[in-house]
């Protein structure tokens, strides 16, 4: 009854009912989040922007801008990542700051949240949330992740469009990232151009793509706060089709569908009780017997 | 490959040897004592980190000391700036001041002339601090609240009423808008027919500090320091006794910095500041003299007589042979202090006297040109007068009293000063490596270097107190179970009323098109760099433009700023 | 972090730090953002300046369980109120509001009316100033789980 009205809320793009629809998706387990997902699924279709690249380049400035340009064309909402504190697990979300006074001129929705340390540079319910924010009637999700370099790659798995952000002067650091960033990238955008260097820094970058295959990915350089050229990002931001739409939805939907499962045994697996069954037996048997014996259809799928 | 500032840290450890005097008696001496007696000495800091050993000994004192060292009045300044230092002349006592309204301030000035100040020193509100008038919205309930509230011309006639501009010297603490309130004081002068190369005072305009430490500014960092650049030149050439700026270590203090930290960020500030000078077609010799700093002075009485001599040492030293000054008074850097507001305890505020006491104390033996001297009440409110009269006080027994003053520099030579001089210089210099390495100062401060460092720090310090590593004597030690009030000065929100309903007068009185003409004028000199600003915002503010409506011009061209994200 | 049976009360805390006026002093605000991390809470920091509105609209978009409000600039009577009447007029009752900075003992009375508790002031330990946001946080969940 009370999921009902959340939802009727998301469907309005009520902010309220949206942020709390999130604080349940994190906070309240599963029974809580199916309960929501399950309703809102049908609605909604974004196209997914993800932001990424390290520390320092200026990603949530650069949201700042192009998030209002992207209004003009559709609906917007944005979604922050931090990185939890391993020793705590509380976190400081602070990409607010830099985009705040832009966002709230045009009214677009933004939400932080904690990696809750979970690896790869989203949280682990970033896939639901953006789900809420499409049926919310948004016509584009802007992602931020943590901004980790190189780790940030779950990213291609829920953004429809990539966008890698450099900045000149990373130094040695750039070709480190780089080795783990140049595959993901769709767009390639090169912030703060009015730095010594940053000729460098796209000649680089175009180097390597070409090295890749990858001759036609835009290499776009910008000024967050003059917002130079980012009418650029916005045209390929539209223009870019998403590569293998299909594919990559089902992979998306997989891995979800693999990580509810995954949470339905982990919980089973807590409950058995393992001084019943003497551990004469390895792991992988052991799992296999309790798969069998407990779930028979699992047993014929793995078999196919 | 180490730049200038690697290898004048490398020349000063160079410096340093062994100490086997200091080795053996630790051996023979101490370790037994403490052995025979149980005692387990632990390890000791102060607030920058630096291990400080129970002894110093002559073994401690740098090989080349006579060079580094050196004789008041002479490069490399360390002993002070001045052959004769208090011998000549005391310390300016400058107590800042200024709320409510300006005839407020007024008063308030006048009771301190009366009562021996020698400097006068106005503190601004926040409205006016961030270039708004006091009846903006924004301003709501904080008009005169932390200090004068100015919003045109006609409130700057008020604070100085009666009062000879020839006569004294005035420290306006202003930085965003620095350049519309020193464009009011030239005005004022103007109208009470004193010439502008008899009026003498300090305009803060630091901005670096502002994003690094106290927050206050109005547009992107570029376009304050161009505003800076404009000042800095037009008072070069018609305002000869004019400090343009005052390049501030306390608020990145107060912020949390350690005492290192405020060395090497305010210096990095002040070489900035210098350069922007040389690049604007000045000689440096025609300029630098006038740059002054404002340093903070804390609880830690060694460290803070050490970094005030260590800045004086760095200051000559780089001036000198980076910026190939030649003349001797570019080199002698000269410095206003001000005792801590962050030692200060709301807990039984009678004992920030003595604070203020040892604090004014290391400021006077590190040898400082003026001091503020915080009032006791001052973690409450605003200060009362009886308290303003107490921190006044404590400056001239300080210097009348106690013979402190009858010996000049009269800790140099110790062991232990001596050596924490250096090493507080080599701390600083490793900064400005960092700081260089990052692209500049002002590629450190727009990224947040600089605002992480300080915020570090400063939780390290809070944890240190919350576990009772550091004491604080009245707040985690020596607690008293029930605190009496004492009484504060109020401020009523009728200076808020007050201030707007003399800001509708001046509305009403002035020539509107006079106004929109001087302000179209500042419109379009603003858009090219190569103008200088200062005729045009005078011309804005002879017409009674508001402060906010002349900080509007920058706003429009220039944006506003967002701190960086610095976790 | 899986489990069916994870309870919406025990979630990290989520609080929303800001200085609803033109008061630029930060070094506590900073001291207080490591801590609230430190001690597992999710923390936003509203950045300077920010607008009673902007405050309001943070903490409705990010449905923070606590707004931390502090001033040490003397305005907390003004700007804590306008910050109170803009969640009063968007039906907001399910966020506690906390207040701390330079609070004279005189005006501590009228805040607590207003909703706003704890008014801390210079010199609390950070160990008052958690326990209370996180029983601040304990109610309003408690709320929040019967609206929902």
């Amino acid at each position: 009854m009370n999921t009902d009205i959340l939802v009727q809320g998301i469907l309005k793009g009520d902010y309220r009912a949206i942020a709390r629809s999130i604080s349940i998706i994190e906070n309240s387990g599963y029974e809580a989040r199916k309960d929501i997902i399950s309703r809102i699924y049908p609605y909604g279709k974004a196209k997914i922007v993800g932001i990424t690249g390290p520390p320092g380049v200026g990603k949530s400035t650069a949201i700042g801008t192009l998030a209002p340009l992207l209004a003009t064309h559709g609906r917007v909402a944005v979604l922050a990542i931090d990185p939890a504190s391993p020793f705590s697990g509380g976190a400081i979300l602070g990409n607010r700051i830099r985009m705040q006074a832009a966002l709230s001129k045009k009214g677009i929705y933004m939400r932080s949240t904690s990696n809750r340390l979970y690896n790869g540079g989203l949280s682990e319910y970033t896939w639901d949330i953006v789900k809420v924010l499409e049926a919310a009637g948004n016509d584009f999700i802007i992602l931020e992740t943590v901004g980790s370099g190189q780790a940030d790659v779950d990213i291609m798995n829920i953004a429809d469009i990539t966008c890698v952000f450099l900045a000149p002067g990373l130094g040695d650091e750039i070709q480190a990232i780089k080795s783990g960033i140049m595959e993901i990238g769709d767009i390639f955008v090169i912030n703060k151009i009015d730095r010594e260097g940053s000729y460098l820094a796209i000649k680089d970058i175009r180097e390597s793509l070409n090295m890749s295959n990858k001759l036609e990915t835009p290499v776009i350089g910008v000024n967050s706060l003059t917002g130079e050229n980012y009418d650029e990002v916005v045209k390929s931001i539209l223009e870019i089709r998403p590569k293998n739409p299909r594919e990559k939805y089902y992979k998306k939907l997989k891995m979800v569908v693999m990580e509810a499962i995954y949470n339905e045994y982990s919980d089973y697996v807590d409950r058995i009780e393992f001084e019943d069954n003497p551990l004469n037996e390895d792991p992988y048997t052991m799992a296999e017997q309790i798969l069998v014996r407990d779930n028979k259809n699992f047993g014929e799928v793995k078999d196919r | 490959m180490d730049n200038f500032w690697d290898m004048k840290a490398k020349e000063i450890m160079q410096s340093f040897s062994e100490d086997k005097n200091y080795e053996e008696w630790k051996k023979n001496v101490l370790n037994p004592w403490n052995n025979k007696t149980g005692y387990k000495d632990k390890r000791r800091e102060n607030s920058s980190s630096m291990p400080v050993k129970e002894l110093y000994t002559s073994g401690d004192l740098p090989k080349n000391d006579q060079t580094g060292i050196g004789n008041p009045g002479e490069y490399p300044f360390t002993r002070g700036i001045y052959p004769n230092m208090y011998r000549g002349r005391n310390w300016t006592m400058r107590m800042f001041s200024g709320f409510g309204t300006p005839d407020d301030t007024n008063r308030r000035l006048k009771y301190l002339i009366e009562n021996g100040e020698t400097g006068l020193s106005i503190a601004f509100d926040m409205p006016t601090l961030y270039g708004y008038d006091c009846d903006s919205k924004r301003a709501e309930g904080e008009v005169g609240k932390c200090g004068v509230n100015v919003s045109s011309l006609h409130d700057m006639e008020r604070i100085f009423d009666g009062i000879d501009l020839s006569k004294v010297s005035t420290s306006m603490t202003i930085n965003a808008p620095a350049a519309i309130l020193t464009a009011m004081y030239f005005v004022l002068a103007e109208e009470k027919g004193t010439p502008l190369e008899k009026i003498s005072g300090t305009v803060q305009a630091d901005i670096l500090k502002e994003y690094i430490a106290q927050k206050e500014w109005m547009y992107p960092p570029e376009a304050h320091l161009r505003l800076i650049r404009d000042m800095l030149v037009y008072s070069t050439e018609h305002v000869p006794k004019w400090n343009y700026i005052s390049v501030s270590g306390y608020h990145i203090r107060e912020a949390g910095s350690s005492a290192v930290q405020e060395l090497a960020f305010t210096l990095a500030d002040g070489f900035y500041y210098i350069e922007m000078g040389i690049n604007a077609g000045l000689n440096v010799d025609d300029f630098a003299p006038r740059t002054s700093f404002f340093f903070n002075s804390s609880i830690n009485f060694f460290e803070e007589i050490a970094k005030f001599r260590a800045a004086r040492r760095i200051w000559a030293t780089v001036l000198k042979e980076k910026y190939h000054a030649k003349d001797p008074k570019s080199m002698a850097l000269k410095f206003h202090t001000q005792t801590s507001g962050y030692t200060l305890t709301w807990q039984q505020p009678l004992n920030n006297i003595v604070r203020t006491t040892i604090e004014a104390m290391a400021a006077v033996l590190g040898g400082t040109q003026s001091l503020h001297t915080n009032s006791y009440d001052e973690a409450w409110a605003l200060p009362t007068d009886d308290a303003v009269k107490v921190a006044l006080r404590t400056q001239q027994i300080i210097a009348e009293e106690t013979g402190i003053t009858d010996v000049i520099d009269p800790l140099g030579g110790s062991y232990y000063l001596e050596r924490l001089t250096c090493e507080m210089e080599v701390e600083a210099y490793k900064y400005f490596s960092e700081i260089e390495k990052m692209g500049g100062i002002l590629s450190a401060v727009k990224s947040g270097y600089l605002q992480k460092e300080i915020a570090d720090t400063s939780y390290k310090k809070q944890i240190r107190i919350e576990k009772g590593d550091d004491v604080i004597v009245g707040v985690n030690k020596y607690v008293d179970k029930d605190e009496k009030p004492i009484n504060t000065l109020k401020i009523s929100d009728v200076a808020e009323k007050g201030q707007i309903r003399s800001l509708e007068y001046i509305r009403k009185k002035r020539d509107e098109s006079r106004v929109s003409r001087s302000l179209e004028k500042l419109h379009k000199a603003m858009e090219d760099d190569s103008v200088n600003l200062m005729p045009y915002i005078m011309e804005c503010v002879r017409n009674y433009c508001t402060l906010e409506e002349i900080s509007n011009v920058g706003r429009e061209i220039f944006g506003e700023w967002k701190e960086p994200k610095i976790y | 972090m899986n489990g069916k049976s994870q309870k919406y009360t025990e979630a990290p805390v989520k609080v929303l730090l800001a200085k609803p006026a033109i008061d630029g002093h930060d070094r506590g605000i900073f001291v207080l953002a490591k801590a609230f991390r430190d001690a597992g809470m999710d923390v936003i920091y509203a950045g300077l300046l920010p607008t009673p509105e902007e405050v309001v609209d943070t903490a409705i978009n990010e449905d923070v369980d606590v707004i931390a409000l502090s001033l040490l600039n003397g305005a907390h009577m003004t700007a804590f109120r306008n910050v109170m009447e803009i969640l009063r007029k968007r039906g907001v009752n399910d966020i506690a509001v906390v207040g701390g900075g330079i609070i004279p003992d005189e005006d501590k009375p009228a805040l607590e009316k207003m909703g706003i508790t704890g008014n801390f002031g210079p010199g609390t330990p950070l160990s008052v100033i958690i326990d209370h946001i996180k029983f601040r946080a304990r109610e309003v969940r408690k709320l929040r789980e019967n609206e929902y």
